[in-house]
């Protein structure tokens, strides 16, 4: 018998009526048949993504809607696709929104060659990026620091690394942000955070993290494209990875903190990464302190790439940092103060984002000039074998989702389940026939991220569009990807 | 079912590792491996490194994850890629459980071609620390990828 209640609002959106303990009611963006395999995975009385929608509802202060977005799969407390907005006064901050890869996301630049120079060259192009983006286990940072400038990575974040000479292009005005939020402390950073992270900035890391050459396949919206500076045929490349081993410790650190914050300010815990403390509490206010340096670290970490990145293909083909530039950076494991219409009436909230991407509608601050009038550009990340988006935040997904947005496919099957059904060299020729050249520093962990082993990335922008929350510009066919 | 062993679990976004065996101990050795062996193939490889491992939790399974974190931040410290771990103490003293011991591995650079998998942390999604039956612990949890 299924755990969760579910109602259907329309083709592209379910909801988990509000009852019992629940604050507010559950919304998941799914279509019928993606419905139909959450229910089916529901039955397995493990691994339940609806049950955490449910459970994030829960949660004191949480404003309109417990969200999950299309790409929803299970998660740690909260499922991966989830979107939970709280009051500053009555509401909670939880680890289970933020997940351990702190301010994980991607940044694409556009860069300036042709489709058929690149196409002629990727071989060349895919051996440089291997050879000069540190990717993989125990790798190391080109960008020297000390353990005191780590601090200082922490508070200024990607301004710090262009002043070491990591060029920036004019990139900041295009990151989330400016690269930087305010706010973060580094005493509420464990000394074995900071020991972890301050070689590994500049490090691509593993797993679901890439380096992606890319193409303008297809255009949807070309008043949104030209804004951002595409058209079919633009050659892109995106870089997706986040505050590596600093997250993950800031993670494993506050973990204790908050689950005795829970005790103490007598927050239900429903599972155990659930574990929460009032955003005004000294524990709260600690912990977000401490993910503002993780949101820092991501920034600088992708700006460090940039400038690899840039010099990669300033080797193969000759060309100045400026010919790389970038569309925009933004991430997708976040919380973030903003300010969103409830009830009504406008007031700030922080938002939690878990493998959710901030999605700004037209005329919304916070957004570069370039792209105010059309709205923010979503770097949505694919598969390697199929492609990648780039959306735009809509006014209903202001309205709806607190202006949020898909972050990728989304997992559909095991990575045990990809291990017994793909191996990685198998992957490798199969992409070349389809014109991608990989490179990758582990074939097994390729075969976990088979293209097989993720939902239809199509599909999921789709129901996104089909509600109107999100709205396709263009899709990105790979070329070249890199993995760690 | 033997002694003692190990095994990995399905799980959509990551993995689930399991270990048993006849005590705590033993069961916390077991799963430490699990999680190396999807980070490494380790076959033929010849520690080369001791690590010391030393932490403490609220309880069973709470010292369980301690310990699995540990074994990963101090790896990753100190660049070593981990294929084992002896538990020389695991007790309860004033209602907090401690553990202590050493991790065996190889610099990261005498295993580049045998990586795998990083693993980011041991996550508290199900963990759990059983005795079975009389003689017979099983201890589990999901590492986040």
């Amino acid at each position: 018998m299924a755990r969760v209640e579910l109602k259907k609002v329309h083709d592209y959106l379910w909801e988990i009526p509000k009852s019992g303990e629940m604050n507010v009611p559950g919304r998941i963006y799914a279509d019928q048949a993606s419905i139909d395999f959450l229910v089916s995975e529901e039955k397995s009385k493990e691994w339940d993504a609806l049950l955490q929608v449910r459970n994030v509802a829960c949660l004191p202060g949480i404003q309109t809607a417990s969200l999950a977005m299309a790409d929803i799969h299970p998660g740690y407390g909260f499922p991966i696709g989830g979107v939970g907005a709280f009051d500053l006064d009555t509401g909670v901050v939880t680890i289970a929104g933020v997940g351990f890869d702190i301010n994980c996301g991607v940044r694409t630049m556009v860069v300036g060659v042709t489709r058929e120079e690149v196409e002629k060259r990727k071989e060349e192009l895919a051996d440089a990026l291997f050879r000069i983006v540190p990717a993989g286990i125990g790798s190391t940072g080109s960008l020297k620091l000390t353990m005191k400038e780590i601090d200082e990575v922490l508070v200024r974040g990607a301004p710090f690394v262009v002043e070491r000479g990591y060029e920036s292009a004019d990139d900041l005005a295009f990151v989330e942000e400016g690269g930087v939020v305010e706010g973060a402390d580094p005493s509420c950073v464990s000394a074995r955070a900071k020991e972890r992270q301050f070689k590994q900035v500049g490090t691509l890391g593993s797993g679901n993290h890439y380096l992606e050459v890319q193409c303008v396949e297809t255009v949807y919206d070309e008043k949104a494209a030209a804004a951002y500076g595409v058209a079919r045929g633009t050659v892109v490349v995106s870089i997706h990875t986040g505050s590596r081993a600093l997250g993950h410790q800031i993670g494993m650190d506050y973990q204790s903190v908050l689950q005795r914050a829970s005790e103490k300010y007598k927050i239900p815990v429903r599972e155990t990464e659930l574990v929460a403390a009032p955003i005004r509490s000294p524990e709260g206010e600690r912990y977000i302190a401490a993910v503002k340096a993780g949101i820092n670290c991501a920034f600088a970490n992708r700006q460090a790439i940039a400038h690899l990145v840039r010099t990669a293909f300033k080797s193969v083909f000759g060309l100045d940092g400026r010919d790389v530039k970038t569309l925009y950076e933004v991430g997708h494991n976040n919380l973030k103060f903003e300010r969103h219409m409830v009830d009504g009436v406008e007031k700030e909230l922080l938002v939690h984002r878990k493998g959710a991407t901030r999605a700004f509608g037209p005329g919304s601050a916070g957004i570069p000039d370039r792209y105010r009038a059309v709205g923010q550009p979503v770097l949505v990340g694919g598969t390697m074998g199929t492609s990648s988006y780039i959306l735009v935040g809509t006014e209903r997904g202001m309205e709806e989702t607190f202006g949020s947005a898909v972050h990728g496919a989304g997992r559909r099957k095991s990575r045990k389940q990809a291990l017994r059904e793909y191996r990685g060299e198998a992957i490798i020729k199969k992409l070349a026939a389809q014109g991608v050249a990989v490179r990758v520093h582990s074939k097994p962990g390729l075969a976990e991220e088979a293209p097989g082993a993720y939902k239809d990335v199509d599909n999921v922008v789709a129901i996104m569009e089909g509600a109107g929350i999100n709205r396709r510009v263009v899709r990105l066919k790979p070329i070249v990807c890199v993995k760690g | 079912m033997s002694l003692r062993g190990h095994e990995t679990i399905d799980h959509t976004a990551d993995m689930g590792i399991r270990g048993w065996g006849r005590t705590p101990a033993e069961a916390f050795e077991e799963t430490a491996s699990a999680m190396f062996e999807i980070g490494v193939n380790a076959d033929g490889l010849v520690p080369s490194r001791r690590i010391g491992i030393s932490c403490e939790g609220d309880d069973l399974a709470g010292i369980l994850i301690e310990f699995l974190n540990g074994c990963i931040s101090e790896a990753d410290v100190s660049g070593t890629v981990l294929v084992g771990v002896s538990v020389g103490a695991l007790a309860e003293r004033n209602g907090k459980w401690y553990v202590e011991a050493t991790a065996l591995g190889v610099p990261v650079a005498d295993a580049c071609d045998r990586l795998l998998v990083e693993v980011k942390a041991a996550t508290w999604y199900g963990a759990s620390v059983l005795e079975r039956e009389p003689g017979a612990w099983v201890a589990r949890c999901v590492v986040d990828l």
